[in-house]
């Protein structure tokens, strides 16, 4: 293997490597990084998460692979994986998808390495993935980081046997299959117009399906059978909102635009850097149009469709009426209700900017083929022009050279992205710290655990989100005690989303079951603590909660009312800070022991079996192949096989 | 090459400094709010 081959081989994913490391920085060290949906905790219970609660199967499979990660490793250290397999492979995924686009596997000359890193700079560093990693959504970005790679699959298959077609498409769908329903839903919208607009399109049509399928059967059937509803109050909490001077449609083209203002990296909404970020976004877009106009690359049009679908998407929550055909479609059929949340359908659109900077890349070392292919496509080499000429010339070597100011030009751009989005810079300015779980949640989790008698605990005070403040700065976040004990956990699963003029939108949870606990322990509104009709009578209270199949109460937030102070129906097992564990005298509890359900396994073995099957078949598509010499040029790149 | 290196590190250094200028554009002109101190939180305000 030499030197070169093993440049090439490493470069995309040391690329994505590196950008991580710079967006992660402080998160990569020990302890868990907490950030609204991004909850780890140690030791995940894999029975937990099987088990799950009723409604939406939305955890499933992310945390049962986190689950089982977490047998062998740490709770942080799975994280840091996870996070960081997003910037790598995202970046090393957009990489290999432009330099395939221009060079096929074929030799890799010094300027498609160049554009293909400011493609992998740009795919991991925008404000799509900086809105959702601080939105704590790290599975959907898992998905996210999938596409290139889905993509380049879907192109290969339209020349590849059926067999060996779906094995590479099941292979590039595992992102998508740890990252579960959105991050399917995301690769069936960027590569599914690619399937129909390329050649062969009924067969590999099926064949792109049945990998889909395959790879969504852990959440697949448990939704099915779930009978979840959606409440089409989403459309309106979940829309685009504007996270720029410049307004939502503007935001949206920028790759911006999250719902929640509380996830906009720091100092992005300004008018300097909103308006450097959307000249990016601008300029990426017209280098994408002219790679159309001058060489039609072979995913061209099927990408094009894609970020063009995916953005009508998330500009249809801009507007009232927009909204109002939202809630309708949610109200007819819950299947929609992946549509409230828009902006998630940005990603293809992320993608054809990363590809488009690249070409910007690629234009300015004048290394794009023309639109007859021949002689102005590739090998270029980087060779600097020793005149002082604007224009590059061919040397008396026959290598394009050319002037070093365009040297200069392009590393600046494949650093564009980073330039114009630095709230993203390490830890997103310190927001991704890791905190380590105070001792008394620790111990809780641990009396739980060694209590073998069957009971759910409930989390209280009612509702989901914390500010934990264990990093000494306020952090909102799913309450870590829906997610510590190994058992089922009943909370409350309703969503409040804030609005701008001091209102509150609810967006109802899915879990029946937590309901039931809602109107029989009918909550303050203010304190979520049992009303005090409910705990003026502890008995009574117990024996409520012990016909709920309820053993253990967590109160995992520092209250004021002590509701069980004096009480022998409820009895303090650990008391901490801010999380006290009571636990529900014997005598009152009437539980059924939670069964797993045998679909939910079935159904994850098929896929994990169907995974094996693709890896066994040819070895990962996720890795690099060697470099072939280019056998023919031609104005239409295809990716051979 | 050398000359190839130059330009890269010249690149590199352009693109390191304009970063400096943003991140203190933005750390100057930004009011951090995270939306706590409430007695029950919201999974986020729009």
């Amino acid at each position: 293997m030499g030197a070169r081959f093993r440049v090439v081989a490493v470069l995309p994913w040391l690329v994505g490597l590196v950008a991580g490391a710079l967006a992660l920085g402080p998160a990569l060290g020990p302890g868990y990084v907490l950030r609204y949906d991004m909850l780890f905790v140690p030791d995940l219970s894999l029975s937990t998460v099987l088990a799950g609660a009723d409604g939406f199967p939305r955890a499933i499979p992310s945390d049962a692979v986190v689950a089982l990660l977490s047998l062998v490793l740490p709770g942080d250290a799975v994280q840091t994986l996870a996070l960081l397999a997003v910037f790598t492979l995202g970046g090393a995924g957009a990489f290999r998808l432009l330099a395939g686009l221009v060079s096929g596997d074929g030799r890799m000359p010094g300027a498609v390495l160049a554009a293909g890193a400011a493609a992998g700079v740009a795919y991991v560093w925008n404000p799509f993935v900086a809105e959702r990693l601080l939105l704590g959504q790290w599975a959907a970005l898992l998905g996210y980081a999938g596409l290139p790679w889905v993509l380049r699959a879907v192109v290969r298959t339209a020349s590849a046997r059926p067999g060996a077609g779906l094995a590479g498409l099941v292979r590039s769908l595992v992102p998508a299959a740890v990252g579960g329903f959105s991050s399917v839903v995301l690769s069936a919208l960027t590569a599914g117009p690619q399937v129909l607009a390329g050649p062969r399109r009924g067969r590999n049509a099926g064949l792109f399906a049945l990998g889909l399928v395959l790879v969504s059967l852990p959440w697949l059937l448990p939704s099915l059978t779930s009978g979840a509803a959606t409440d089409p109050a989403g459309a309106e909490a979940f829309a685009a909102r504007a996270d720029t001077p410049f307004g939502t449609v503007a935001s949206l083209l920028a790759l911006g635009g999250v719902w929640n203002s509380g996830a906009v990296p720091p100092g992005y909404g300004e008018p300097v850097t909103a308006l450097a970020r959307l000249l990016l976004s601008a300029v990426s877009l017209t280098g994408w149009a002219w790679w159309l106009y001058r060489s039609r690359p072979v995913v061209g049009v099927g990408l094009s469709v894609s970020a063009a679908v995916g953005f009508g998407i998330a500009v249809l929550g801009v507007s009232a009426p927009g909204r109002e055909f939202l809630a309708a479609l949610i109200g007819l059929w819950p299947g929609f209700g992946p549509l409230r949340d828009g902006q998630l359908y940005l990603a293809p659109l992320a993608l054809v900017q990363a590809l488009g900077l690249g070409a910007v890349a690629l234009w300015l070392l004048r290394a794009l083929p023309g639109r007859g292919g021949g002689d102005s496509a590739l090998p270029v080499r980087l060779e600097v022009q020793e005149a002082r000429g604007e224009r590059g010339d061919r040397g008396e070597s026959g290598a394009w050279s050319l002037p070093l100011w365009r040297v200069v030009a392009v590393v600046f751009t494949m650093l564009l992205p980073v330039v114009v989005l630095p709230g993203l810079l390490w830890g997103a300015g310190g927001r991704l710290t890791p905190v380590e779980y105070p001792g008394a949640w620790l111990a809780a989790q641990e009396a739980v655990a060694a209590d073998e008698r069957p009971g759910a605990v409930l989390v209280l005070p009612w509702s989901a989100y914390r500010g934990l403040e264990w990093s000494g700065e306020p952090v909102v976040v799913l309450d870590p005690a829906t997610k510590l004990f190994d058992r089922r956990t009943l909370w409350n699963d309703d969503l409040s989303i804030g609005t701008p003029d001091g209102g509150r939108v609810v967006v109802s949870g899915e879990d029946t079951r937590a309901r039931e606990a809602a109107r029989l322990l009918e909550p303050d509104p203010v304190t979520g603590l049992p009303s005090a009709e409910r705990v003026s009578d502890q008995d009574a209270l117990a024996e409520l909660l012990g016909g709920l199949g309820v053993r253990y109460v967590v109160v995992s937030a520092p209250v004021d009312n002590r509701f069980w102070s004096g009480s022998e129906a409820l009895s303090p097992v650990v008391e901490g800070a801010d999380m006290t564990l009571l636990e529900v005298r014997e005598q009152h509890i009437s539980v059924d022991k939670d069964d797993i359900s045998g679909l939910e396994v079935t159904s994850g073995l098929v896929t994990v079996g169907a995974i094996i099957w693709s890896m066994a078949r040819s070895g990962s598509s996720l890795g690099f192949q060697r470099p072939q010499p280019l056998k023919e040029r031609g104005a239409r790149k295809e990716i051979p096989k | 090459m050398i000359k190839v290196i130059a330009a890269c590190v010249i690149g590199a250094a352009l693109a390191g400094g304009a970063t400096v200028v943003a991140t203190n554009l933005a750390t100057e002109s930004t009011a951090t709010a995270e939306p706590v101190n409430e007695t029950l939180y919201n999974y986020g305000d729009r």
